[in-house]
């Protein structure tokens, strides 16, 4: 990629089309309002927040009312006001605290590893042929097989232990990291590359200083897509797990409350994972915000 | 690049002695734009050949091409689109070798790309999305080994020079096209170069904005004495800048002539209309394309 294209200025591999290429394909297309064409509404011309808080307390609220009026057994499903009195006892008591840490922790090491392997799939294939093949293969290959689908191939490889875990969580992280991450670097702007070289800049300054921030919002996304895989799998896997596995992150909570019956500790560790989502997936769009959209390299 | 191979056309031009092969005192004369002038020239383009390959086949871009430029010369490189006018100047640049013949630079044959022959290109995202203005031209400055404050303190000054004082924390996004341009050439002459290599930088902008641009840049082109070496296919920008001009031939090109025009000065001046038609035709422009003058 450092080689200059004669005239045409186009790098021969690009992969993603550039109008869309902020997003993977598994993210599916952004479609702004104003595409439609036509007057937005009064509700549409209210702050997100405002509207995203109106249909939330309205569908609590219905929530709420289902319970109350149709009398529904406590054995089978909860109110919201029991689920959040659970929840507060269960964070109060430490023991939603104690499940949210050790899942945490069993998540980010299997992130880190999964980053950092992520990272070396994508020297080798910005740098070989080979490499790229094997990134494009091995994508294409495990990304329609759920990543939990191969927990029973780590509990037979590692045992029942945080490692089967970690294996799998690496395993659902590496590949949308790697791919993204090599689709960035691959469609790093030739121009940019000259104007960087044209200063007698290479090596690992280079990578520093101009190939990183300008593959950054493929990195970024690519962060976003393994977090989103990354908890999904964790807490299906815990929960396959169940009793057997025993240290106990926030899907052994459930699975252990659904055992007993107490449903409202169910849904208090399902609105848990919830709001960590939710949360982590505002602070990665906030960094977001912050980098590429403020430079205009990609829309929020 | 790729083996080369020369086309059938590639060896016509050689047979009518358009340019580029040895040649005669006349031939010799011709090419210098008829100043003779002693000393080492600035940048010496000798017999240089460049193609690249294309799917299967392999394209001779510039089949023969030989000029010189001085110091402090502003050298308009002209042709018709595909000529490998763009080609040309990235090998000056560095960023590709030619397949046969020598460009030497400053006594330099060994070219890698370097900030003594600072370049500014046509595309307007030629700059850091990330940096501010200030610090796209800042940077280079810290690269070529300025401490943090020297380059901030030079950068700014680059950009009172080229209108851009105001603009300095907006990142190159919040910009016109026009403006980015101006970056990008501040960004260039903030590094010093001996010669500045400007691959068509406007030509994307709008009239206006562009005729406005030519104006600055002769003017600290003059200001500055630094060497500048222009590539457009608009005959207009290269009356407006050059002290000569190097007229291609179509690909695989060959230098058609080497046209000095230093001493016309505005547009008024008969051998401006007399210059210009006879850069049309060489051109390959014909009676009916002429009136369209403007490129």
């Amino acid at each position: 990629m450092y080689k200059a294209e004669p005239e045409t200025g186009q790098s021969p591999a690009l992969q993603v089309p550039p109008q869309r290429s902020r997003r993977a394909w598994w993210q599916g297309a952004a479609t702004p309002a104003s595409a439609t064409g036509r007057q937005p509404t009064w509700w549409a011309r209210l702050p997100t927040i405002v509207r995203r808080t109106i249909v939330f307390v309205v569908l609590v609220a219905f929530w709420q009312a289902y319970v109350s009026l149709k009398h529904v057994s406590h054995l089978v499903f909860s109110s919201p006001a029991s689920a959040i009195s659970a929840l507060i006892t269960g964070w109060s008591n430490g023991q939603i605290a104690a499940a949210t840490a050790t899942t945490l922790e069993v998540l980010l090491i299997g992130m880190a590893i999964g980053l950092v392997l992520g990272a070396l799939f994508t020297v080798l294939a910005t740098a070989t042929t080979v490499g790229r093949d094997f990134i494009m293969l091995m994508t294409a290959m495990v990304n329609p097989l759920p990543s939990i689908a191969i927990l029973p191939l780590a509990i037979i490889w590692f045992g029942l232990n945080n490692k089967a875990l970690v294996f799998v969580i690496a395993n659902a992280v590496v590949w949308p990291i790697a791919i993204n991450m090599s689709a960035g670097f691959t469609t790093v702007n030739p121009t940019l590359v000259m104007a960087a070289r044209n200063l007698g800049l290479k090596g690992w300054r280079m990578i520093k200083d101009i190939l990183l921030p300008a593959a950054l919002p493929y990195i970024i996304s690519g962060v976003k897509v393994s977090w989103a895989f990354g908890w999904r799998t964790v807490i299906a896997a815990e929960l396959v797990f169940g009793t057997a596995g025993g240290s106990g992150g926030l899907g052994y909570y459930i699975n252990t409350n659904q055992y007993f019956l107490k449903l409202p500790n169910v849904f208090a560790g399902l609105i848990t994972i919830a709001i960590i989502g939710v949360v982590v997936e505002a602070l990665l769009n906030a960094f977001e915000r912050q980098t590429v959209v403020r430079w205009g390299m990609a829309r929020s | 690049m790729g083996t080369s191979q020369h086309s059938a056309a590639d060896s016509r031009a050689h047979a009518r002695g358009d340019a580029g092969a040895p040649g005669t005192a006349m031939d010799e004369a011709r090419l210098r734009g008829g100043h003779g002038q002693a000393g080492e020239p600035l940048l010496l383009v000798d017999h240089v050949r460049i193609s690249y390959r294309m799917r299967r086949e392999v394209v001779t871009a510039v089949a023969d091409a030989c000029f010189e430029m001085r110091r402090h010369e502003r050298l308009i490189l002209i042709g018709p689109s595909g000529c490998g006018k763009s080609t040309l100047l990235k090998a000056i640049g560095g960023f590709l070798q030619p397949d046969a013949g020598t460009i030497r630079f400053d006594g330099r044959t060994d070219l890698a790309p370097g900030p003594d022959r600072a370049v500014v290109f046509q595309e307007f995202d030629q700059l850091f999305p990330w940096k501010t203005v200030l610090e796209n031209v800042a940077y280079p400055l810290r690269v070529t080994g300025r401490d943090r404050a020297g380059a901030r303190e030079r950068a700014l000054e680059f950009l009172e020079m080229t209108g851009l004082g105001p603009a300095a924390s907006r990142h190159p996004h919040e910009l016109s096209g026009g403006m980015k341009q101006r970056v990008a050439i501040a960004r260039a002459l903030a590094l010093e170069p001996t010669m500045l290599l400007m691959d068509e930088p406007f030509g994307s902008l709008d009239a206006i904005t562009r005729a406005r641009l030519q104006r600055e840049l002769k003017r600290i082109a003059q200001r500055t004495r630094v060497a500048v070496f222009f590539v457009t296919h608009s005959i207009q920008e290269a009356l407006m800048l050059a002290d000569r001009i190097v007229v291609l031939s179509p690909p695989p090109s060959t230098v058609l002539e080497v046209v000095d025009v230093s001493d016309i000065d505005s547009p008024s001046d008969s051998r401006y209309l007399e210059t210009q038609g006879r850069l049309h035709k060489m051109l390959g422009a014909t009676d009916e394309d002429l009136p369209d003058v403007q490129g």
